[in-house]
């Protein structure tokens, strides 16, 4: 086994929590059942390295497994990293998308190799029909950096591919042609969405986030959930306030629906704007030019804070 | 004449009375205020007072009202009381009604498209079906407003479904419904042969099912007797028509010896036959029955595989 590649599982092993250790392991399905039950995994974390290690070295393990195993570290630790939303469109009258996995690796690497002697390449499919790409970069001169790959996850069949955003942004349009081409699309565009929570991300541009649906088979109606507003208010508020208080309720349900929002944690506006003032002959409000600004709402979940906003009375609410 | 301190009780000295008769005017006109505010405080707390009463005497008032009501209420029962049987039959009667509404209701999930509306329009569930097997079930819940638009849905984003709404949602909603149910069905009916497949004929593969999401290219490689000696077969099956369950083209190739025999040609070309007119699972329950039958292996007659029809 190359000292390198001994190096970099070295490394990323040490990164692993040993709480997750033997999950991570297992889902790696490189060192079998025999091999593990070998380690004795509650003795001091260095020395189960340097013994999976050994193990690793029995089996040979090449740089492609080592890659692996970067790719099941990441995939456990999605949230490390900021993901960027890519979609691709095809040219119109386009034949049926006939997806086929062995023809898109072997397009994509080919693209890359041959634009880029040196880079790695390695392919992780996971059920859901995703496909995980980890391409670690170098150049005509020097060897791939392993410990600055880019991850791209493509959902093959649809035009949406999510990819980490990293600080080697030279490499990005050859990355993004690399998959246009590959997944047999003509164009590619960066959308304004931005986030660590892939599952959002994903609920967002697949438009899976309300999955609840009226059926003559639910058994729950609406007036039990209302309800369950009634137990919790105060004994002291009286009709009026109720009947606010539930437009507001059925407002909020409407617009953000029963289930859990995906995770934002910023979103940021342009907006032009006149100033509007009270006072007759005020410099700001006599400008012609309407005023650009720059709106940032952020949170650490921005879509439930939202949400809670009118039910906390902190904003109106209107039908329209 | 010395300036007489004022508070001298007999300081006659003008400016001493004057000033004094100051303080006494303001003093006077500044209890006056206080009388004043306290007449306004008292008239208010007076016309409070009155209102309170007033709402109070309603208050009664609708309590008795209420207290009146209940009491004829209880009034008419106890006078229909020999009567509440054939209310109560009624009562049952009403219920049963209901609730075969409400199953006739459910059942239409079998037509394969039925819907339920909503206070913005409708939500439509598509049930698809394949071979008389239920399978998924897919929701769009449409809004009914000029323009027609999809509020939210749970079609897989793989189906063309932005497609198919640009070419009939605003013109003729039933075309766009009976097109989204005609790529459910057939995306459902692909999944189910690849699955049964993959989970009922795992023996009769050689190496694993290559697939994609949509299910409409199916690449995989098999033998008609697994342990055996022959050649395994490779087959690659394309669905262009994503409204179809039977590939558009099918390739089967026999790895190993270039020079073929007549005899696994033929097979060959019947197995490319069979896969383009009849479901794939069904064409490797043939394989597997005719393998029971005669156990050497060999084809004997392609043509006269049955298909059981009584499966659809």
């Amino acid at each position: 086994m190359d000292e390198t590649v001994a190096e970099f599982i070295k490394r990323t092993i040490l990164k692993i929590p040993m709480n997750e250790l033997t999950t991570i392991l297992k889902a790696w399905d490189f060192l079998s059942e025999n091999q593990l039950q070998t380690v004795n995994f509650r003795q001091r974390k260095e020395s189960v390295v340097q013994h999976l290690i050994r193990l690793c070295e029995e089996k040979r393990a090449s740089l492609n497994d080592a890659a692996l195993l970067d790719i099941v570290y990441t995939q456990f630790h999605q949230h490390q990293k900021v993901w960027d939303v890519f979609q691709m469109s095809k040219g119109p009258g386009e034949d049926v998308d006939l997806f086929d996995m062995k023809q898109f690796k072997n397009a994509f690497k080919k693209i890359l190799q041959r634009a880029l002697k040196n880079v790695t390449v390695s392919f992780r499919e996971t059920e859901e029909n995703a496909i995980w790409i980890r391409i670690a970069w170098g150049t005509q001169y020097t060897k791939p950096n392993q410990y600055k790959p880019t991850y791209v996850v493509y959902y093959s069949q649809t035009p949406y591919a999510f990819k980490s955003s990293s600080t080697l942004r030279r490499n990005t349009p050859l990355l993004g042609q690399a998959l246009t081409i590959a997944s047999k699309h003509h164009q590619i565009v960066k959308m304004d969405l931005r986030s660590r929570y892939l599952d959002s991300l994903k609920a967002i541009v697949f438009k899976q986030y309300n999955q609840t649906f009226e059926t003559h088979n639910s058994t729950t109606p609406l007036q039990e959930r209302s309800l369950g507003l009634d137990i919790n208010m105060d004994s002291r508020i009286i009709h009026e306030n109720k009947v606010e208080k539930e437009r507001v309720q059925r407002i909020t349900q409407e617009t953000f629906g029963d289930y859990s929002q995906p995770q934002l944690e910023f979103a940021q506006y342009k907006l032009e704007t006149k100033f509007k003032s009270d006072l007759n002959g005020s410099i700001l409000a006599e400008r012609e030019e309407p005023l650009r600004c720059l709106i940032k709402f952020s949170s650490p979940h921005l879509l439930e804070a939202l949400k809670s906003l009118a039910p906390a009375g902190k904003c109106q609410t209107k039908e329209y | 004449m010395e300036q007489a301190n004022p508070l001298r009780p007999d300081g006659e000295s003008k400016g001493g009375v004057l000033a004094h008769l100051e303080r006494l005017e303001t003093q006077v006109s500044r209890s006056r205020k206080q009388s004043e505010e306290l007449q306004s405080v008292q008239a208010q707390e007076g016309a409070l007072g009155t209102k309170i009463h007033k709402l109070r005497h309603l208050r009664d008032e609708l309590r008795a009202a209420v207290r009146h009501r209940r009491g004829s209420v209880k009034a008419r029962i106890a006078n229909v009381e020999p009567n509440r049987t054939v209310e109560v039959n009624e009562q049952e009667a009403l219920e049963e009604k209901l609730e075969n509404v409400k199953a006739v209701l459910q059942a239409y999930h079998f037509t394969g498209l039925s819907g339920k509306l909503t206070s913005r329009g409708v939500c439509v569930c598509i049930n698809t079906a394949f071979e008389g097997n239920l399978l998924a079930s897919y929701f769009v819940d449409l809004v009914i407003q000029k323009p027609f638009r999809i509020h939210h849905h749970s079609v897989p984003v793989f189906i063309p479904l932005e497609e198919i709404a640009a070419k009939y949602l605003q013109t003729n909603i039933q075309h766009f419904l009976f097109s989204l149910c005609e790529y459910l069905n057939a995306y459902s009916g692909r999944k189910y042969q690849a699955d049964r497949l993959q989970s009922d004929f795992a023996a009769l593969l050689t190496g694993p099912l290559q697939r994609n999401p949509l299910c409409n290219l199916l690449s995989f490689t098999y033998k008609l007797d697994p342990g055996g000696q022959s050649f395994p077969f490779c087959a690659r099956l394309l669905y262009k028509d994503l409204t179809a369950t039977l590939p558009t083209d099918v390739t089967v190739t026999c790895q190993g010896e270039e020079a073929l025999s007549t005899s696994w040609e033929e097979q060959r070309a019947s197995h490319e036959t069979l896969f383009c007119t009849k479901p794939l699972h069904q064409v490797f329950a043939s394989f597997a029955r005719r393998e029971k039958l005669d156990g050497s292996g060999l084809l004997i007659d392609c043509f006269h595989c049955t298909g059981n029809t009584s499966e659809k």
